[in-house]
């Protein structure tokens, strides 16, 4: 009985142990110590990561040698499209210049960003959260847009310390995104799902398999027409209210190493993402 | 000399729960390396050191993951009582099998403490997702890591320590 006594007092003391932690993670009084553990630990974290990440690479293609390739080639064929695309892109950029240039117009579109290593990954069912190596210190705030080397929405900064930042994901069950397919009025929600998946809801207006689906800018969280992902599946019919629209993220995660906050744009958090 | 060895031995299950766990998924349960780290400890060091690894480590995990730590204690508080319960209902159990039991039970907890966590705040799911995809995966990835911990250990003679305080000089 004595040493049940024992367990329930230390029971009790953890209980509030875990009450003051988690008022003092609130106030910001361990985010000190945190950034001085992070530091600490950073090398062990680089040598677990070099090792690990090749392995799991290898895991996860393995016996899809065939599919690999046939990806491959389909992906020849579109870069031979898009290098033409990109010529003409090039030639209309300069035509727009040239007309700014004559009606005097300026136009600023300029972008800036930030690269950044991925630290840590926290993945559960509900919570897909990465962390960065660059935080206040090299100009990232809360909201700011985080992009794939390609230029694909990866998520958003949700806390930020001086040489770190969180980043979560739009895989995340509690991330939600205004969006809307490239090229159409048809906007809508880009949703995360249970075990990283993502979903286009509230979807008013067409939407079709391989369909692109951006941010639409509205809510002021985003900037627009960043590319999120792509429309792999739509069921319903036209006389349903909202069609069911599953998406597929064009940016790897678990394979990435570095990704770019974008820094020139400022969100104003009015809301929709819940944080 | 056996305390900084649990603190390493935490801090190295805190790193490996944010570089190596999200990297084997199965369905959408990870590896709860930090579980099996205080199972482990509990198993072959004794209660008395599992009892104060047990805040290191939530509160490790939670500077790399930045969840908050008092919800990882919570996650994780009822391993140690639950393993004394077994122990002491004196159930034809083998010592295997009652860490089993703990394991997996806080496992199980701590997958659904984190659940509804994520669901305060504001992450949409049914009954049936947690079930499917977080509770049962869950289940079985701490059976095989309980199982893949404790038997090499076993095997080379080690054996588990009982989770009576008095061993730690409690009493």
């Amino acid at each position: 009985m004595l040493i049940f006594s024992r367990y329930t007092w230390w029971v009790a003391a953890m209980i509030g142990l875990a009450l003051f932690l988690t008022a003092a993670s609130q106030v910001g009084v361990l985010s000190p110590f945190q950034s001085a553990f992070l530091r600490v630990v950073a090398p062990v974290e680089d040598v677990i990561n070099g090792i690990f990440t090749p392995v799991a690479n290898i895991l996860a293609n393995a016996g899809r040698i065939d599919e690999l390739e046939e990806e491959n080639r389909a992906l020849r064929v579109e870069n031979a499209d898009l290098t033409r695309q990109m010529t003409e892109n090039e030639i209309d950029r300069e035509r727009l210049a040239q007309l700014e240039q004559a009606f005097n117009l300026t136009g600023d579109t300029e972008t800036t960003r930030v690269a950044a290593n991925i630290v840590h990954r926290d993945a559960s069912a509900f919570a897909h959260v990465l962390s960065i190596d660059r935080g206040s210190d090299d100009g990232i705030k809360v909201g700011m847009n985080v992009l794939s080397p390609e230029g694909w929405l990866v998520g958003t900064v949700y806390d930020v310390s001086g040489s770190q930042s969180f980043v979560r994901l739009i895989t995340d069950s509690r991330s939600k995104v205004n969006a809307q397919v490239l090229g159409s009025e048809t906007d809508g929600a880009v949703h995360g799902g249970a075990n990283r998946t993502l979903s286009f809801e509230l979807v008013t207006g067409d939407v079709n398999v391989g369909d692109t689906i951006v941010t639409s800018g509205l809510g002021g969280n985003y900037q627009a027409n960043i590319p999120i992902a792509a429309v792999t599946e739509v069921s319903g019919t036209a006389q349903d209210l909202y069609r069911t629209v599953k998406l597929e993220p064009k940016s790897r995660v678990s394979t990435l190493s570095t990704v770019f906050v974008l820094t020139s744009f400022v969100p104003q958090r009015l809301g929709l993402e819940s944080d | 000399m056996r305390g900084p060895v649990v603190a390493l031995l935490v801090v190295f299950a805190a790193l490996l729960q944010v570089t190596v766990a999200p990297l084997f998924p199965v369905r959408g349960a990870v590896p709860d390396f930090v579980l099996m780290s205080l199972v482990g400890i509990a198993a072959y060091a004794g209660a008395r050191p599992a009892m104060v690894a047990m805040p290191l480590a939530a509160l490790f995990t939670s500077f790399t993951s930045d969840r908050a730590p008092g919800l990882l204690i919570i996650a994780y508080l009822p391993l140690l009582p639950l393993a004394f319960v077994l122990a002491e209902a004196n159930l034809p159990l083998s010592r295997f099998v009652q860490t089993m039991i703990a394991g997996v039970a806080t496992g199980l907890w701590a997958r659904l403490m984190l659940s509804l966590a994520a669901f305060a705040q504001g992450a949409a799911f049914g009954v049936g997702d947690l079930v499917f995809i977080v509770i049962l995966p869950g289940m079985l990835l701490d059976f095989m890591l309980v199982a893949m911990a404790y038997l090499p250990f076993r095997l080379i003679g080690w054996n588990a320590q009982p989770v009576g305080l008095q061993r730690g000089g409690w009493l």
